[in-house]
């Protein structure tokens, strides 16, 4: 990559490629430390793997592959099924990716479409202000506030729908008149609150990266703006803001201390989300703590396991989803 | 430029009723979006505020002993738990922010298109998927069960949590950095190593750095991996390396759910505490950005 | 340009704090190291329980939720008597706290029951666990009937109740414990929780010796309640559902309800007396419990007194007999005959029910065993 000329005889030129004897020790040592940085984190993933595989081999052994997916979690009498975490990481985030997306993009056309760039901090502001509040405070203030308000909220709701026919099913009451602030669309709903930010700043990116001349284009042609935007900006970055979104949806699964404070803490299937439910990463931190060493404790951290191969999955969708789209729009521009 | 979008008097462009609606209601369901962002801050922001600034105080923030959860709000406060904060996030960014953005700089400058450097970049985005709660129990494993609780265990769990979104970040922004900067450098004679902290590491320590913070930012707000390694305690534990310690999230976590007023009193007290330091952390960030390229432009 | 010389310095700078760092984690033992030197071996080993010692240093614990609010207390009030020993204590819970003292990380766990059977091979080859009962707590069972004091309900009745059986106020078996009263046909509404707990461990225990041919869904720290029953997360998520719901009854800790102004049911105990919780009802229940030699016992159910409370659990502090060190061995011989003596004093306060006199003495006793 680089074509260097000797200036002086005395002094080697530093050349990119290869650890030719004649580089200087600070060089070599500089790209050893960077090489080794690098590997850290190969390093650190394969030890979490071993070691969390190894201290949940033996729920894995105690239940085999179809009791790790049952429905059945019965720590009174060795039942370690998982089913209904599973249920509820995934009805939990699939509500945040709902809410966080049509606002992610929103915010994020709005910021490089509609206001113009000076004005543009305060938005920006709002966004980052938005992912520094702690995950913690989420939770305090989900727990005591929004639980408690939303509760009433959801009431009101549910009684409307009650016996409508898919509304009925999703929003309305459970047996009779259960309701709970503590629930699987709060705790969606929080999430969406939290993976906004990152969602809305990858999309904003991915729309920064639309040529001008393309959109001029459209203007010239005489479209309005909303009408360039479907033309122009959604045709570039729709790929990458669903990527974006997939990567938010990786977060939304991963949180923890949020979710366990309002997500209420029943393992339940069921098709309506104002109930309790119970995510995989908020039953962890709230049974671990008196899990008896064994296989309660292994299946908790073969839970783990679980989730980081999902959050692994979701990851690896996202980049290869946006990787496709780069290449694609490589094509055509 | 786009000269068509203002113009109002440009008659054989003016759009039909129906676009021009169209258009208008595309708008304002943008603001509409902004507002949905809006108010959830909002209301947690002043929720937080109107109910822990009654508790912050001088001595809320710097007594070092916090009283058990029975007692009322205006005794002792929650300063051991801001030490524990500022001492494991600091050890954890002391940590992981040389090695990340030097693992960024071998990423970027040294690796290309190799098949080693795309495994590691691959990995790199693997980790910033890893959940807070499994970085948690791995450290628990295989630290925690050989040597003890301490601040230290939870500052190698959050430097975990750090590292790949500082590499992630600083990769990004020395890319960003253009070739003929490092080419007309080759050109003068300098090895890679000098190009690189010489020349591409400060045209984009701007980005750099604000990635830091934020990564800080976060790490400070991080209690998950906290619940597994530093056995939340009662005193002010100075010592980060024997012992275990406390933090504002953990405490936070614990008061939340406790039925006496005093306990969740404090807890948004501390809050309003950790809401404040990583705010700070993230307007240093902006002002950062803001100084490095004003100087580099 | 400056910047290449401040990163080669933070380069050495992180190497350096490393290096500094597994030099200090290498050097320091598990965390029952003192900062004390060895010689204060001359620690008297005295078997009364006084908290007065020259031993020094820190005292790491963990473990029961239930213990919280006493340790919390006990804690801030040992430090007046002796400065020279801190405590901590971290509520997360009984399994993570045994399981810390499996791996040595603390010098004693909080217990909400014995150590399972399933647990028994995780005790390092050769150590001896000793229990030291601290205080006797009761269950309540909280409710929210409007117009309804005084609600009566028996160990069968409970289990029927939380097994999702009886599904409304008014079903004659209920009215037929309560003559007199007039009970709403409101539906029953079953306050649980899934987060696990010592609560649900000894509340499903009580159950299980109480109304053995009803009660089937175990014990455990977790229990697989009915799909009809509403889930909360610690204590207070159940106070706050019956606390909102009309028709609600659920198991909230005594120092909890007490916190949230819940009304609590009687229960029938096995004398057959209908009796109101309270912390001397459940000192009396756990007087009759059969202590084994090494103290472990159940106080659910245990009596048959008129004025014992049958829902009563307990907790022990789990120590081990052989310490690595004397100043350990005298540090805990302190802050556990603290919590059995002077410290009982603070149980009152809190809600909790103190040790029944001949229990308290037997652990006094038990400290002895304590050697280093």
């Amino acid at each position: 990559m680089s074509a260097t000329v000797q200036a002086d005889p005395a002094t080697p030129a530093g050349s990119a490629s290869g650890l030719s004897p004649r580089r200087p020790l600070g060089d070599r040592v500089f790209q050893v430390l960077a090489l080794a940085s690098g590997l850290l984190v190969l390093v650190i993933l394969v030890l979490i793997a071993i070691t969390m595989s190894q201290q949940s081999t033996a729920w894995f052994s105690s239940e085999g592959w179809s009791g790790i997916f049952s429905i059945d979690w019965d720590p009174a009498h060795n039942k370690f099924g998982a089913l209904a975490f599973v249920y509820g990481t995934v009805v939990t985030s699939v509500i945040a990716i709902v809410i966080a997306y049509p606002v992610s993009m929103g915010v994020g056309l709005l910021l490089t479409e509609v206001v113009p760039r000076r004005w543009s901090q305060p938005i920006v502001y709002v966004i980052d202000l938005l992912a520094v509040v702690p995950s913690v405070v989420w939770g305090l203030w989900g727990f005591l506030i929004l639980n408690p308000w939303l509760q009433t909220i959801y009431a009101h709701i549910a009684s409307a729908v009650n016996g409508i026919w898919i509304l009925g099913n999703l929003f309305g009451p459970l047996n009779g008149n259960y309701v709970s602030g503590e629930s699987f669309f709060t705790a969606g709903l929080v999430l969406a609150i939290m993976i906004t930010p990152i969602v809305t700043s990858l999309s904003r990116e991915v729309m920064a990266t639309v040529p001008a001349a393309d959109k001029e284009g459209a203007y010239a042609l005489g479209a309005t703006r909303w009408e360039m935007i479907r033309g122009v900006v959604w045709p570039h970055s729709q790929v990458g803001i669903v990527g974006a979104t997939l990567l938010g949806l990786g977060r939304a699964m991963g949180e923890t201390i949020a979710v366990a404070l309002v997500v209420g803490a029943s393992p339940t299937i069921a098709s309506h989300l104002f109930i309790p439910g119970y995510t995989m990463p908020s039953v962890i931190a709230l049974q671990f703590g008196e899990a008896t060493v064994g296989v309660f404790r292994a299946a908790l951290i073969g839970m783990g396991v679980l989730l980081f191969v999902l959050t692994i999955i979701v990851n690896l969708s996202a980049r290869a989803i946006v990787g496709r789209n780069a290449r694609r729009m490589r094509g055509t521009a | 430029m786009a000269i068509t979008t203002d113009q109002r008097q440009v008659d054989l462009r003016e759009p039909s009723g129906f676009r021009r609606a169209t258009n208008q209601f595309a708008t304002g369901a943008m603001w509409f979006a902004f507002l949905c962002m809006l108010v959830p801050l909002g209301f947690v922001l002043v929720t937080v505020i109107a109910k822990g600034a009654g508790i912050i105080s001088w001595q809320f923030l710097t007594n070092s002993t916090i009283p058990p959860n029975i007692l009322p709000a205006n005794i002792d406060g929650m300063g051991a738990a801001v030490v524990g904060t500022l001492e494991i996030t600091g050890f954890a960014a002391v940590m992981a922010i040389p090695l990340g953005i030097l693992g960024a700089v071998y990423l970027n400058e040294y690796g290309g298109n190799r098949p080693l450097a795309r495994t590691l970049s691959f990995f790199s985005d693997v980790m910033t998927g890893v959940p807070s709660i499994v970085m948690g129990l791995f450290i628990f494993t295989i630290w925690v069960l050989h040597f003890g609780y301490s601040g230290l265990a939870g500052s190698f769990s959050l430097a975990c949590l750090m590292l790949p979104i500082v590499i992630r970040s600083s990769y990004e922004m020395l890319r960003l950095v253009p070739n003929h900067l490092r080419e007309a450098s080759y050109a003068l004679g300098a090895t890679k190593a000098r190009v690189t902290l010489t020349v591409v590491l400060p045209s984009a320590i701007g980005g750099i750095v604000s990635g830091c913070l934020l990564a800080v930012a976060r790490a400070a707000g991080e209690t998950a991996p906290l619940i597994f390694t530093i056995l939340t305690v009662e005193a002010t534990n100075p010592n980060l390396f024997s012992g275990a310690n406390t933090a504002l999230s953990t405490q936070i976590f614990t008061n939340a759910t406790q039925p006496y007023t005093g306990a969740t009193d404090r807890a948004w007290g501390a809050a309003l505490t950790l809401i404040a330091i990583a705010f700070i952390l993230m307007i240093v960030a902006r002002l950062v950005t803001a100084r490095f390229n004003r100087y580099s432009r | 340009m400056q910047l290449r010389g401040s990163k080669q310095a933070a380069v050495a700078g992180g190497a350096v704090i490393a290096a500094l760092a597994l030099a200090a984690c290498s050097s320091s033992s598990s965390s029952s190291s003192s900062s004390a030197p060895a010689s204060t071996s001359s620690a008297p080993a005295s078997s009364s329980a006084t908290a007065s010692t020259s031993a020094s240093g820190t005292i790491n614990a963990a473990g029961s939720s239930f213990q919280n609010t006493f340790q919390q207390a006990a804690i801030s009030a040992f430090k007046s008597v002796n400065s020279n020993i801190t405590v901590n204590y971290d509520s997360v819970g009984s399994g993570t706290g045994r399981s810390d003292l499996y791996s040595n990380t603390v010098l004693f766990a909080g217990s909400d029951s014995p150590i399972p059977a399933s647990e028994m091979s995780k005790v390092p080859a050769g150590k001896t666990v000793l229990y030291f009962p601290v205080f006797i707590g009761p269950i309540t069972m909280a409710y929210n009937l409007p117009g309804v004091t005084n609600l009566k309900l028996t160990p069968t009745l409970i289990a029927e109740i939380f097994q999702g059986e009886i599904t409304s106020w008014n079903n004659s078996a209920i009215a037929a414990v309560n003559p007199g009263v007039s009970l709403p046909s409101t539906a029953i509404t079953v306050a649980v929780r899934s987060d696990s707990s010592g609560t649900t461990q000894n509340f499903s225990l009580y159950l299980t010796k109480a109304a053995p041919s009803v009660w089937k869904l175990g014990s455990a720290s977790t229990i697989k309640w009915p799909s009809t029953a509403h889930a909360g997360a610690q204590n207070t998520g159940v106070a706050s559902i019956i606390k909102s719901t009309p028709g609600a009854i659920g198991y909230v800790d005594y120092t909890d309800a007490k916190a949230s102004n819940l009304s609590a049911a009687l229960v029938q105990n096995k004398a057959g007396d209908f009796v109101a919780p309270s912390p001397s009802g459940a000192s009396t229940d756990a007087a009759s419990a059969t202590i084994a030699s090494d103290l472990t016992f159940a106080a659910a159910d245990a009596s048959s007194a008129p004025t014992a409370y049958p829902i009563s659990y307990q907790s022990w502090d789990l120590v081990y007999s052989v310490q690595p060190n004397a100043n350990d061995a005298a540090m805990l011989k302190a802050y556990i005959g603290y919590l059995l003596g002077a410290g009982q004093q603070l149980l009152p306060s809190l809600y909790y029910a103190p040790l029944p006199s001949s229990l308290d003495q037997k652990a006094v006793a038990q400290l002895n065993q304590i050697t280093g």
